[in-house]
């Protein structure tokens, strides 16, 4: 099989998958217990029943849970109709942030607030990379050297750190040498951003709590995985050789190193995206982490609903970005 | 012409062992696997630090859940009142955690603690000070008598949400392992459905749902029983592989011919010789069952009635800049559990697994 047809295989792979995560997500909002229409219409202030039920009805049709004429829409139905919406990137409205008395569309929040977190994500993503890669090659070299010791020791406490609790701790240590507590406030996001320059400002202490999570994670992985290969006996053989110490290392050990590495970091993707979330949240950085928290903090169902079908849609696209990657790191793999 | 000193040769030994290698037969001379283990994990500095500090913080959870029983015990009996000072005749509200044993003084048994449920608003906002070594917080709560007691919540939710996780997991795992065929294809289908949305939204997305729920054991209990049904997959993986690769050898076979029934070769032999990596997960996964629900309760996704490291968390996070010690305790004893569990896990993964080491 070709190339081309691996990558349209694995992504028509998507497809099922997701329909299962959305169909579980709705399944778990139907058997949950609490009317979601008595959540959302709150303390309405009604003195008769008549205008409390008219309420209610006039809500419950509203949300798709009752037709027209009052009959209750099977679940299936409620089903079909989400994935179609879905389909045309239609998320309804949101129930807590409003706009001109009414829900925003929740397309439009996503659409506005996906630019945060995607910077925020990619720019913590590459640092804490390079770092791993850098910290790994020097513990895994000299191993049990100063440097390499006491490399280990730090991953270790970073690893056992919450990361919510590294957030803070930045915070506070940025608070005392700085007065700079990096909770972003709303001149840090006028556009056009590339050319505001607050919004760098408050990008650092974000950015450096995300890579510092990611990087603890990584660089633990590419020691052992170099450490592994150093003592394969190819690399042996290209000592033996003569070979320059640094062509070893990066032209022979660090390439066959990478494919777990990037397995596992495929595999991690969620555990960052959930660490984002929690980055997000401690620095008031407004991304999809931030709205996703409200959301569920104001019990928003169709944001959380949208949030839910969006991050696991992300994932899969970033698991199927390490697959191809694969096929081009190691020629050896079939497909 | 250059001649080779014989002398010079090592013909003594024919086989070069290397001092490492010695010294590992010199460990495994006369011993069972789990002493063996357990030497290997003596020997480690790292794993034995993590060793202590997973006793102490047991024995802390263990103690103050002790205390605070028996406490409780005295003032529905009503031997105690709670309040120490002699002749104040206040409320009824148990102030302290006495101990007190029949013979003693009623009237001045021995002051262990502020009650960790006592708001003493005179006395808040303090920081660390010979009467209070942790401050107390924005209630007047003694923040020392918060974190002892609150080991009790935080350790039990880590060992009971993972017990049950891996139990699911050992479970399905071992059914998908040895039959195979279609349940296995169901359950991989399953697991990769469930590790397509990232843990802690979900979790996030279900304690919000159903956070309704009355079930005993409170909020908390919602929360362990969904944390386990989501959390089985990694634990089934790895038993299912295992069970592929041992399902195979001789001596599954030799039980087969004897006319073992499936339950007792899963249970009696293929089990017990997997048990190796299940005890590794459960003592990592216990770190990030801990973090997790630390992590639940400081978004705001916890029991803020209950005594736990992560709500206390939770409920001073603001505080931080103006009174660091209020959130700083409980941040730091959930540090060091999850930092312990790590270090034994670590060390353990290494004794029971010797080839997976550096």
């Amino acid at each position: 099989m070709s190339l081309r047809g691996f990558i349209v295989r694995r992504t028509i792979y998507i497809i099922p998958v997701m329909l299962g995560i959305t169909l579980m997500n709705f399944t778990l909002i139907n058997i949950s217990p609490g009317d979601p229409v008595i959540v959302r219409i709150g303390l309405i202030q009604c003195n008769t029943v008549e205008c409390y039920n008219n309420a209610y009805n006039k809500e419950a049709i509203e949300m798709g849970l009752l037709s027209k004429d009052l009959y209750t829409v099977p679940w299936f139905e409620r089903y079909v109709e989400f994935v179609n919406n879905l389909l045309h990137f239609d998320f309804g409205r949101s129930w807590y942030y409003e706009q001109a008395g009414q829900g925003m569309p929740i397309s439009q929040i996503i659409g506005e607030r996906a630019v945060y977190t995607i910077t925020l994500n990619i720019l913590s993503f590459i640092f804490s990379l390079l770092l791993a890669t850098a910290i790994g090659v020097v513990s895994a070299t000299r191993q049990n050297s100063f440097w390499d010791r006491s490399l280990t020791v730090a991953m270790l406490l970073g690893y056992s750190m919450p990361l919510f609790w590294l957030a803070k701790l930045l915070m506070l240590m940025s608070y005392y040498m700085f007065k700079f507590t990096g909770v972003a406030n709303k001149d840090a996001f006028e556009t056009p951003l590339i050319i505001n320059g607050s919004f760098y400002k408050y990008l650092i202490l974000p950015t450096l709590a995300l890579t510092l999570g990611g990087l603890v994670f990584m660089a633990r992985l590419v020691r052992s995985q170099l450490l592994e290969i150093l003592r394969q006996d190819y690399v042996v053989t290209a000592k033996a050789k003569g070979l320059d110490r640094r062509a070893v290392i990066y032209k022979h050990a660090f390439r066959n190193g990478l494919l777990p590495i990037v397995t596992i970091i495929g595999n991690s993707l969620p555990g960052l995206l959930a660490g984002s979330v929690m980055v997000e949240r401690v620095f008031g950085w407004p991304g999809l982490g931030t709205v996703f928290l409200e959301g569920a903090l104001f019990r928003d169902y169709p944001l959380m609903m949208a949030t839910n079908t969006i991050f696991p849609f992300l994932f899969l696209v970033a698991r199927l970005l390490t697959d191809i990657t694969y096929v081009f790191i190691d020629p050896r793999i079939k497909y | 012409m250059a001649t080779i000193d014989k002398e010079e040769l090592p013909v003594k030994e024919e086989f070069l062992l290397d001092e490492k290698t010695l010294r590992e037969i010199e460990t495994m001379k006369g011993a069972g696997q789990w002493s063996i283990v357990w030497r290997r994990i003596k020997k480690d500095k790292m794993g034995m630090l993590g060793f202590y500090i997973v006793l102490f913080l047991i024995a802390m959870a263990f103690v103050s859940w002790l205390l605070l029983s028996f406490d409780n015990w005295l003032t529905t009996q009503g031997y105690m009142y709670g309040n120490p000072h002699p002749g104040f005749e206040g409320s009824r509200n148990n102030l302290y955690i006495e101990l007190w044993f029949p013979g003693m003084d009623i009237e001045n048994p021995i002051i262990l603690f502020q009650h960790p449920r006592y708001m003493d608003h005179a006395n808040a906002k303090l920081p660390p000070s010979f009467q209070y070594p942790f401050g107390t917080d924005a209630n007047g709560q003694d923040m020392l008598s918060r974190v002892f007691f609150g080991a009790t919540v935080s350790l039990a939710l880590g060992f009971i949400g993972q017990m049950t996780t891996v139990i699911i997991g050992t479970v399905l795992g071992s059914i998908a392992g040895f039959y195979g065929g279609i349940v296995d294809d169901i359950l991989q289908r399953v697991i990769e459905l469930l590790y397509s949305m990232p843990g802690f939204i979900l979790m996030i997305f279900i304690i919000v749902l159903f956070e309704d729920v009355n079930i005993p054991g409170g909020k908390y209990a919602v929360v362990v029983i969904f944390f386990s049904l989501i959390g089985w997959g990694g634990t089934a993986l790895i038993v299912r592989s295992n069970f592929f690769s041992l399902k195979e050898q001789d001596f599954v076979e030799a039980e087969r011919a004897l006319g073992a029934s499936d339950m007792r070769i899963i249970f009696r032999h293929i089990l017990p010789n997997s048990l190796a990596p299940i005890i590794i997960i459960v003592t990592l996964g216990i770190a990030t069952t801990i973090f997790t629900f630390a992590a639940l309760a400081f978004f705001g996704f916890g029991d803020p009635t209950a005594i736990s490291w992560g709500d206390d968390l939770n409920r001073w996070q603001d505080f931080l800049i103006e009174y660091p010690w209020m959130p700083m305790f409980p941040a730091l004893f959930i540090f060091f559990t999850v930092l312990g569990f790590n270090l034994l896990g670590d060390s353990l993964r290494d004794a029971l697994d010797p080839r997976l080491k550096d």
